[in-house]
């Protein structure tokens, strides 16, 4: 399974969305990592694949998490201000993963 | 009645309840004891306890590098001590400078103008490379230590997160195009009021930079943005030239979505900023006097789709209201749009470009 997580907006938005997006593998990974990312993947699609855009605050960052598994793929959206907690430990999982 | 049968002085403690129903209800009991007696004595009670330095008390949260907020460890309160942790007092110690301006320079309690608690988060994600309002709190990222560095470290940066709550609260410009582009303006002029309140300069003296603490040393690079000059606040190899234009004949037509930074609002606010600091310069003096005065009024006579142009028209106008019709202030309001390409004071029957 590969992983993709891209990120826009924010405060820094022009310089932000010009910083290449993460990427994770899980054959390039530890096992348990591995099966940590694969139960949360399965969590976020399970909850309807993140949420939309809130339209509240401001400088909120959003996340688009493209999954590629075995010819299939899924695209996972989130944002700062509307993520759940399953979402969250997904970002922070890929971000902990890839530096 | 209720105002009859409660003691002034329970009243009194009732103001210092955490419940906001609570204190709401003894405010609206004093409000009506004082008008229907007129008692010199309770209006004081009441102008005391509005004025104490309960009002906007800081709450600092620890998220450990995570993302879900809930789970962040609480740090640091407003009566407590310095911590160990820099990152929270640097952002204890900005939203603190920040109330302070609000209060002293525009009679605002806190950012919903009614003493609302200022929350604070910070080590938010890992290498995150962000600062954010997101309707309650401001949440601070460490950056990644290669192109940011921790995020508290700028004022201007807690000041304009603070700001976005106020703007909420006033204008509640919506967050695309020209309106949220006025947003993100709006947020920048409090953060660089904020920043020149805070040192002491004047518009002549000031920077007029946003960020320019948030790169590493590494970076070649002033700031995020220039309100001074839209557009070179950077121009490197790592993420290219600053995108902002500062006149409308270079206004940015971008998409309403994620990567078009909803239609370009960290972008397009360089016109509205460069309309600020001609203001503040050509006036002269503090920022945060006429100039300030006259945006900050002109924000709380905005609305959710108030425009470039339509922002500018209250300008001119509140500018009249409060310095009079034809001021030195109004010319100078009438001028600084002018010189981005937005036409104020004209008669319609003359036509606007
Ligand atoms: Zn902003």
């Amino acid at each position: 399974m590969r992983v993709s997580l891209a990120t826009h907006g924010g405060l820094a938005a022009p310089i932000t969305s010009r910083r290449p997006p993460r990427i994770l593998d899980t054959e390039r990974m530890p096992p348990a990592a591995a099966g940590q990312l694969r139960r949360l993947v399965a969590a976020v699609l399970a909850e309807g694949g993140g949420t939309r855009r809130s339209g509240r605050g401001g400088d909120a960052m959003t996340y688009t998490i493209t999954v590629d598994d075995d010819g299939r793929s899924a695209t996972i959206t989130g944002s700062d201000t509307t993520m759940s907690a399953a979402f969250g430990a997904l970002l922070s999982l890929i971000e902990r993963q890839t530096g | 009645m209720i105002s009859c049968i409660t003691p002034p002085f329970i009243l009194d403690r009732l103001l210092d309840s955490d419940n906001e129903a609570i204190r709401q209800a003894a405010l609206a009991t004093l409000l009506t004891t004082a008008r229907l007696r007129g008692q010199r004595e309770v209006r004081g009670l009441i102008s005391g306890a509005l004025a104490t330095a309960a009002d906007g008390r800081r709450s600092i949260f620890d998220c450990e590098n995570g993302t879900f907020l809930p789970f962040a460890t609480f740090v640091r309160a407003e009566d407590d001590e310095p911590v160990a942790d820099r990152s929270a007092n640097q952002a204890f110690d900005g939203l603190g400078v920040t109330r302070s301006f609000y209060r002293d320079v525009f009679g605002r309690n806190s950012i919903d103008g009614r003493g609302m608690r200022l929350q604070g988060f910070v080590h938010r994600g890992r290498r995150y490379n962000n600062a954010f309002w997101d309707g309650q709190q401001m949440v601070f990222g460490d950056g990644d230590g290669e192109v940011f560095a921790d995020f508290t470290g700028s004022l201007d940066v807690i000041a304009h997160e603070l700001g976005h709550g106020v703007t909420e609260h006033t204008a509640k410009l919506e967050y695309r195009f020209q309106p949220g582009a006025l947003n993100e303006s709006l947020s920048d002029v409090a953060g660089s009021m904020v920043k020149q309140w805070h040192l002491g300069q004047t518009a002549d003296q000031a920077d007029w930079l946003i960020g320019a603490d948030i790169f590493t040393p590494s970076i070649d690079a002033d700031a995020l943005r220039s309100m001074k000059a839209p557009g070179k606040a950077f121009n490197n190899k790592l993420f290219g030239q600053d995108p902002q234009p500062d006149h409308m004949e270079r206004y940015v037509e971008l998409p309403d979505t994620d990567e078009g930074d909803n239609g370009g609002v960290h972008v397009n606010s360089g016109i509205p900023n460069k309309a600020f600091y001609l203001v503040a310069t050509i006036i002269g003096g503090n920022s945060w006097e006429a100039p300030g005065v006259i945006w900050y009024e002109s924000m709380r006579a905005s609305a959710e789709t108030t425009d470039f142009q339509a922002f500018a028209d209250t300008t001119f106008s509140k500018a009249g209201e409060l310095y009079g019709a034809g001021s030195s202030q109004q010319q100078a309001v009438q001028t600084a749009w002018d010189e981005v390409g937005i036409r104020v004071g004209v008669s319609p029957t003359l036509g606007r470009r």
